[in-house]
């Protein structure tokens, strides 16, 4: 909110700096989110008088003219407009002056003329029309002839306040206002605070000759205070009312409306002013809105309504939108003559959803959102009504239609100084205690034992003792808080078995070269399209946002290779020549829809890598090591994803479980992320992989005697996995395999049609014994046999 | 004889000194102590000699065999010496080449900075726990003390998914969970990926990720919470950082509190970085509400706590002086390969 210093200085007395008080406002939790002093940025501009004024002998608009400053010697300025004369006061921007544009000004000639400042029109000096009088013209301001020369122009301008911007937390929205900031601050600075008067005189008859007022809908509006005011006066407010309502962000409209804007900046307390003549029936009718019923707002828009939105009606139709705009057809207009005036608390809750609904958000309403006081009510109606009776605006009609159902009594809280403290954890003494409590309004009485206060209804966000804690501390000052160890034993906290997990897969990942991402977790509901999966793929059940950001974040994902995708696009189109990467995330699965309860969210894993070096096989190598951490017993079988290459893909099983697929991913689909080269992906249901059991290491003796390496090469049929050559190989060599490696597949000249030459080298070790040349002729003929089972025959 | 054998070993010696390389040397001992050399010849001649003189002679053969095998090992040892020196001399290379190194990948760098968090905080006896992203009305807001039509629920621009359901707009939730199914002493943190609804811009991210830390005891007071802060604080940015407490509003503690930590950049007098104050706000805070307590079924007469909440993403970007949240979640190899 913010506030002029010039107006708080009238309810308080300010005995600091501006920036010094405002970092006690700070300290006492008082954001301050800008500190603007007015006239800042003009500086050196003076009013000067025109003494004399002769044409340039080399120009043909050019004038010399002679200013009178205030000072001893007349001061030269040679300037271009035309609209000034001898005797005229006008802005002179001096010599190295500053003007509110960043335009810095300084001596110099104007074709050959010195020329040691400049005459500045109200464009230059950043004023419109409502800052002063004539600043619109074209050419030269013309000052009104108020000032003696040499008098600086931000004094001319009445520039000496500063505006500052305070920011009020959700709980005080009792500081919403000028008297709730000023009030704060005599409690801060310790200074004395007065609130306005509101002295008035009425001149008899009776409102209720005028007016009924009947609520409908308490529980939507628990208070409701008319008055009436006769033979208005309508004509502009004073300079000090439009600067406050100008300062505060608002537009001084006339003295009426202004008058109901200016009380709801100082008391925070909304108002609104009927003319009393549009009101048909002679009735003022609280009720929500009938069905098909709609208003025309004062800003001149239709509004359809529906039952639960409440209006303040007249005896035919709406008339205003309650707590949030009025209707264009009881609006204030100049020739208004009789004013029904309104001050009355709305339930926020309500407001807040019309507004919404409306998409409407004023002074006003944000105010009733964020909650007014129901006794402040009758204060603010006080001030206005002292207000119109100070400016003349109207003759004020006696008596007053309040409509409640009963003001809520102050609110007792019973507390120690102790129970205060133990929060705290600091010694306060209890005579501190007591004075910022009620230094604070809060009532506080201690017999000894017992502090007793009384909150008013002002203060609602004061509801037990960790409230009156901080009330205490934010003025006593958190500077006194010093910083302690916790007791109790300190153990070494634990972390999830999951997080050491993913801990672990991270380190390889690491070890392996791949960067770890980290992208949104949700994505466009097309992105799932790119996947050409089937129609029926329960990876196309999302979860949707109801009020996403745009179509590009609306749904949470099923996948994570969709995100994986678009990392690599990223880093493929930004010419990296290669690259791995993962992600350890979680899928949304959702249990049912519609969506009746919390989704299942799946610990996952995506790697995606590319480059020259990259491959089926590095990718494989990648998925091996992370089975590794595991101790998963892994088996790979083809598989059928629609985003993978139908001949690159697998399937991997863990213990016989489904944990992953992975594969080289399917062109068509690489295309629509505009990746035209060769990239792959594997997605890791971590979820699954978390529940194997990792068996215990136990250390293996090194082999003391040594091993012999025979090659097997074989040719088979071209469609025999090599997996299964291996497996024959295993189960042939059984214990006394120590290592097969592949290390040849050849298909070409001189291998048969339809066949491949397949070749491995197998490591034979026994742990008791060199084997004898007879034992290995052994085992490599149980492993040909195996072979030959498995569809291959030795190579001669 | 005798002065056939000076004069040889005299040769020899003159040779052996005068040796520069092991091929030399080794045509040296073939020449004086070879089968047909010049030592071995005198030997063979002492057929010629009488009984008496033999022995004597043979002697000083020998002794003379002896120091010329001795000075040839000598200067052997040595010319090999000087040859390694030189070999290592001509093997010199340019250390400024380029590294050959082994491609190691990097965790992200919201993840870096959350290691050494956790670490801070376990070694404080904090457990790490998890709660879900998507989370109920009454985890998120209600029993956080911010009811339906609580103004505080505007401070949160929430998505929903549906009538009761949200993506979490603060790791808070995850208190409520903690306190429902562990009993006091609790202290744990609860890192994990918030949601607002904040439109994509330089410092602003719809995704982003925070750190909760809940402690709830006997006797737990602000004092603590300064306490535990303090110590994180020194960790993250160094032992003279100083914390301080700004009073502020947070619907789910009371009292509430910014807290702000000197600037490491300027050291507290002030500079861009901390735009001028000297200080940097880090994290909110607050003594645990005590509806928040009731609502998880604790007495808040008995027990008090705390509770904070770090963004990881501010504490990230500032430390790495990171301009733009976004290149946080584009991946860019080049941007992960710093960290």
């Amino acid at each position: 909110m913010k506030i002029s210093l010039n107006q708080l200085k009238t309810y308080v007395e300010i005995n600091v700096p501006a920036e010094e008080m405002c970092e006690k406002m700070v300290m006492a939790g008082f954001e301050v989110e800008s500190i603007e002093k007015q006239g800042e940025n003009l500086k050196n501009v003076v009013a000067a008088k025109i003494v004399d004024i002769k044409p340039h002998e080399d120009s043909d608009h050019l004038q010399i003219c002679q200013m009178d400053i205030g000072a001893d010697e007349l001061v030269q300025i040679v300037t271009g407009a035309q609209n000034i004369a001898v005797g005229d006061l006008v802005p002179a921007a001096l010599n190295d002056s500053y003007l509110p544009n960043g335009m810095h000004i300084v001596a110099g000639k104007l074709r050959g003329v010195p020329s040691n400042g400049m005459l500045c029109s109200g464009e230059e000096l950043c004023l419109t029309e409502a800052d002063y009088e004539g600043a619109s013209v074209h050419g030269i301001l013309i000052l009104r002839d108020e000032f003696p020369a040499g008098t600086d122009m931000r004094d001319v301008l009445g520039l000496d306040d500063y505006i500052i911007d305070f920011k009020i937390t959700a709980n005080r929205p009792d500081c919403n206002c000028v008297l709730g900031v000023a009030k704060e601050i005599s409690v801060v600075l310790g200074t004395e605070f007065k609130a306005p008067a509101t002295e008035y005189k009425t001149i008899g008859g009776d409102i209720k000759d005028f007016i009924d007022i009947e609520v409908k809908n308490y529980e939507l509006c628990p208070r409701y205070m008319g008055r009436l005011v006769k033979n208005l006066r309508i004509g502009p407010s004073p300079d000090w009312m439009q600067k406050a309502i100008t300062a505060s962000g608002m537009r001084p409209i006339n003295n009426i409306v202004d008058i109901t804007n200016f009380v709801m900046l100082e008391t925070g307390q909304p108002m609104h002013a009927f003319n009393y003549d549009e009101l048909e029936g002679k009735k003022i009718i609280v009720r929500n809105a009938a069905e098909n019923e709609s208003i025309t707002t004062i800003d001149g828009t239709e509004h359809a309504l529906n039952t639960d939105m409440l209006v303040i009606a007249d005896g035919e139709k709406p008339s205003c939108l309650a707590g949030i705009m009025g209707g264009k057809e009881s609006e204030i207009e100049d020739d208004t003559t009789t004013l029904f005036l309104e001050c009355a608390k709305f339930k926020r809750d309500n407001i807040r959803h019309t507004g919404r609904a409306l998409g409407m958000r004023t002074e006003s309403s944000g105010r009733f959102e964020r909650g007014v006081d129901i006794k402040n009510v009758e204060y603010a109606m006080e001030r206005a009504l002292g207000l119109i009776y100070e400016l003349d605006a109207g003759d004020i009609v006696d008596g007053v239609i309040d409509r409640n159902q009963g003001l809520p009594e102050d609110r007792i809280i019973v507390t120690t100084p102790a129970k205060i403290l133990e929060l705290i954890g600091v010694d306060v003494p209890t005579n501190t205690i007591l004075s910022i409590l009620n230094s604070l309004g809060l009532g506080a009485t201690f017999d000894g034992k017992e502090i007793t206060c009384r909150i008013p209804s002002i203060r609602d966000d004061i509801e037990g003792r960790a409230d009156l804690a901080e009330e205490v501390m934010r003025i006593y000052g958190y500077d006194h808080i010093v910083g302690t160890a916790m007791r109790g034993d300190v153990i070494r906290g634990k972390k999830l078995p999951e997080r050491i997990k993913n801990d672990k897969i991270k380190r390889t990942l690491s070890g392996l070269g791949a960067f770890e991402a980290t992208t949104y977790s949700f994505i466009s509901s097309k992105a799932i399209d790119t996947l050409n999966l089937d129609e029926n793929d329960e990876r196309r059940n999302q979860v949707s946002i109801i009020n996403p950001l745009g179509e590009e974040y609306s749904v949470m994902r099923t996948q994570l290779i969709t995100s994986m995708l678009t990392v690599l696009s990223t880093n493929i189109n930004r010419k990296n020549e290669d690259g791995r990467f993962y992600e350890i995330s979680k899928r949304f699965v959702a249990k049912s829809f519609p969506l009746t309860e919390q989704p299942d969210e799946l610990p996952t894993m995506s790697i995606g890598i590319f480059g020259k070096d990259e491959d089926f096989f590095t990718l494989k190598g990648i998925i091996e090591e992370i089975m590794h951490i595991f101790g998963a017993h892994t088996r790979y079988e083809r598989s059928n994803e629609t985003y993978l290459h139908p001949g690159r893909q697998a399937r991997v099983l863990a213990n016989n479980k489904d944990v992953a697929v992975f594969g080289e991913v399917h062109p068509a689909v690489a295309q629509k992320y505009d990746i035209d080269t060769r990239v792959y992906v594997a997605e890791i249901k971590l979820d699954v992989l978390y529940t194997i059991e990792k068996r215990k290491t136990t250390y293996k003796p090194l082999p003391k005697f040594p091993a012999v390496e025979r090659d097997f090469a074989m040719l088979c049929d071209i469609d025999v996995p090599v997996g299964n050559l291996e497996q024959a190989i295993i189960s042939g060599a059984s214990r006394l395999l120590e290592k097969v490696e592949l290390f040849d597949v050849y298909t070409g000249s001189q291998i048969p049609e339809g066949k491949k030459s397949v070749a491995f080298s197998v490591w034979l070790r026994s742990a008791d014994s060199t084997l004898s040349d007879t034992q290995i002729d052994e085992i490599s003929e149980k492993i040909v046999a195996k072979l030959e089972k498995a569809g291959a025959t030795l190579r001669k | 004889m005798k002065q056939q054998l000076e004069a040889i070993k005299l040769a020899a010696v003159e040779a052996i000194n005068t040796a520069s390389d092991e091929k030399a040397i080794e045509e040296i001992r073939v020449k004086y102590l070879g089968k047909k050399g010049e030592l071995t010849a005198i030997l063979k001649q002492m057929g010629s000699l009488s009984p008496e003189e033999r022995p004597v002679m043979g002697q000083l053969v020998n002794e003379a065999k002896q120091s010329v095998e001795e000075l040839i090992a000598e200067k052997k040892a040595e010319l090999s010496a000087a040859a390694t020196l030189q070999k290592l001399k001509d093997e010199t290379i340019d250390i400024t080449m380029p590294a050959k190194t082994a491609k190691v990948g990097k965790i992200h760098p919201l993840n870096s900075v959350l290691d050494d968090m956790i670490d801070i905080f376990q070694s404080m006896g904090f457990d790490v726990v998890d709660g879900p992203e998507v989370e109920t009305d009454y985890y998120n807001f209600e029993c956080l003390n911010v009811p339906a039509d609580h103004p505080a629920r505007d401070m949160q621009d929430t998505f929903y998914l549906g009538e009761n359901l949200l993506l979490r707009t603060q790791t808070s939730a995850a208190q409520i969970r903690t306190m429902e199914t562990r009993k006091p002493p609790i202290r744990v943190i609860c890192p994990g990926r918030v949601y607002r609804a904040d439109e994509v811009d330089a410092t602003h991210s719809p995704v982003f990720h925070q750190i909760e830390g809940l402690v709830v005891d006997k006797g737990i007071t602000m004092c603590d919470l300064k306490g535990v802060l303090e110590q994180f604080a020194h960790e993250i940015y160094g032992k003279d950082t100083k914390v301080k407490f700004r009073p502020s509003f947070f619907p789910f503690t009371e009292p509430s509190v910014e807290v702000d930590v000197s600037c490491s950049e300027c050291g507290g007098k002030g500079c861009r970085v901390c735009k001028g104050s000297g200080w940097i706000e880090i994290l909110g805070a607050g003594m645990v509400h005590p509806s928040v307590l009731k609502c998880c079924g604790i007495d808040p007469e008995e027990y008090s706590g705390f509770a904070f909440g770090i963004g990881l993403d501010r504490l990230t970007t500032t430390r790495y002086k990171i301009s733009d949240i976004r290149l946080l979640f584009e991946n860019d190899k080049r941007f992960l390969e710093q960290f």
